[in-house]
């Protein structure tokens, strides 16, 4: 070949350059091993980080997949009779055994029992508006404006703290992957509802605006109307469910040990956010009003940082002045007193503060 | 002769009443007015609880009062008040009912001696507001179910909070002692 540059080149410079270029190799290969060494000491590198956008899908669709499942185990209709005592006035209502619910029962009487309810009392049980009816029963209604409205109370009390925990799992960027912990036993007297979450972050003290932007979160959920739809599930399809959450995982086979068959547990879903819980909720998230989430205790466990997330609210239609509300917000500040959730790892047989 | 005065010769009556009186429209004019006031004034008395057209209820009312205070003020042996009895209650063993049931049930009463409630409206009907005009202390079950707010969400809430506020305060009491 003509050297046609005029320059000479060297005989040996064909495998000089060759060198060069397996020395460079050599070099890449080093930054990859030293890469490789990195993303092991992280995690798996082919899987994906968890996030909580994908978590609440997989737990919706199984829930979609096991209310489908029991639903198609209804082959045929039958009918039950429902006495129902209350206003406008008494009457018998023929409903599907198994498929109606009281909230059905109330489209048939009026559209005030269907805004109005908030839990039913079949056969003086307590009863979630959306869970099927089992047999011929009598029904009344419940609401927050009852002489008495203790388990409305409670329901909606029980109710926010869920709809909290849902409001903490979805308001968090993606790279924090928040693990729903727990909440006590709902008690309107101490003044605030709560939920207990790991944050995965060591140190957080909320500003105005941070609890405010929580608050606001609320409200969306009330604005968006679900209804607490309810489903009773075999523990080992919740725990499929919950295989993400470490707390739940523990939680759920207590829960159902404590159940009366034994091997149940009930689920809750509000929109797409998936929640274990033994309720009674109330019928929609639309029945909470004025809300607020007013303050962030850390709280220390031998296993993980948790954080007591607190806030106050009234039902829909309760007009309270700011200054009274005012002072329903500052009480609500005060670390909430219920029973905080266990050591994770106490070996110890714990009094665990189930979320009831 | 000043207010005062009038105040003590005329015992006050303890309910709202117009300025103005209904007029009624009426063929026989304003005697034929005061007659149906009186059958309904009669009617109270006698059944202790009637549902009337608000308007004739209302203006029924504030007769009826003026009669019992009458009879509780001046009681059965004052000419002019058993003159009024005699007016207004044209069934007149009902004279005795007022001086001797009515007067004596609402000698130490401090409120109104009657009460008006609303009614519901009968769909399809006449579109007039319906009260119910009753005598207090019946012996007929009570109309209004009383629903105590009392245990109602925001109320217990804002109890607590005063409980703690006072709770607070003592403290604060046995700390500066």
């Amino acid at each position: 070949m003509a050297n046609l540059s005029g320059r000479r080149q060297s005989p040996l410079y064909h495998v000089i350059y060759i060198e060069r270029e397996r020395e460079r190799e050599r070099e890449r290969e080093r930054e990859h091993r030293i890469i490789l060494q990195e993303v092991q000491m992280k995690g798996p590198y082919h899987k994906k980080a968890l996030t909580n956008t994908a978590v609440k899908q997989k737990r919706s669709q199984l829930f979609t997949q096991e209310a489908q499942r029991q639903a198609a185990l209804i082959t045929d209709i039958e009918k039950i009779e429902v006495q129902y005592d209350g206003q406008p006035e008494n009457c018998t209502l023929i409903m599907n055994k198994g498929m109606s619910t009281p909230y059905n029962c109330a489209q048939h009487i009026n559209q005030m029992m269907m805004e109005r309810s908030v839990l039913a009392e079949v056969d003086g049980q307590v009863w979630d508006m959306h869970r099927p009816l089992e047999d011929n029963c009598t029904l009344r209604f419940l609401h927050f404006r009852q002489s008495d409205p203790y388990y409305a109370n409670k329901a909606f009390w029980r109710s926010a703290s869920v709809m909290l925990g849902a409001v903490l799992e979805s308001s968090f960027k993606d790279n924090l992957y928040v693990e729903l912990c727990s909440y006590p036993s709902p008690n309107v007297r101490s003044g605030s509802f709560v939920y207990d979450v790991d944050l995965k972050i060591p140190e957080w003290e909320p500003s105005k605006e941070e609890l405010r932007t929580l608050s606001g979160e609320m409200v969306k959920l009330s604005l968006a109307a679900h209804r607490f739809e309810r489903l009773e599930v075999d523990a080992s399809v919740a725990l499929k469910m919950f295989a993400d959450n470490r707390f739940k995982t523990q939680q759920i086979p207590q829960m159902a040990a404590q159940s009366t068959s034994g091997n149940t547990v009930v689920v809750y879903r509000i929109g797409d956010f998936v929640e274990v819980s033994r309720g009674p909720m109330m019928a929609g998230t639309s029945h909470l009003g004025k809300v607020s989430i007013v303050a962030v205790h850390p709280i220390e466990t031998n296993e993980a940082q948790l954080f007591r997330v607190q806030g106050v609210a009234l039902p829909r239609g309760f007009l309270l002045n700011h200054f009274a509300y005012g002072v329903l917000e500052k009480r609500a500040q005060q670390m909430n007193s219920g029973r905080l959730p266990l050591n994770i790892s106490s070996t110890e047989p714990q009094t665990q503060a189930s979320t009831l | 002769m000043n207010q005062a005065e009038i105040r003590k010769l005329i015992p006050a009556v303890r309910v709202a009443i117009n300025a103005k009186h209904r007029k009624f429209s009426n063929p026989k004019g304003p005697e034929g007015r005061l007659t149906m006031l009186r059958k309904t004034v009669t009617e109270l008395v006698k059944l202790e609880r009637v549902e009337l057209n608000y308007q004739r209820g209302d203006e029924a009312r504030g007769y009826a009062e003026r009669l019992i205070a009458m009879a509780i003020k001046h009681g059965d042996r004052h000419i002019p008040t058993m003159e009024m009895a005699n007016y207004w209650l044209t069934e007149k063993q009902l004279v005795h009912k007022l001086f001797k049931v009515l007067a004596v049930r609402y000698k130490d009463h401090t409120e109104s001696y009657t009460k008006l409630h609303k009614a519901p409206n009968i769909y399809p009907g006449f579109y007039r507001e319906r009260v119910v005009l009753e005598l207090k202390g019946n012996p007929f079950p009570p109309l209004e179910k009383k629903n105590s707010s009392h245990n109602w969400i925001h109320n217990i809430l804002l109890e607590e909070a005063h409980q703690d506020y006072i709770r607070k305060k003592l403290k604060e009491g046995e700390r500066s002692n």
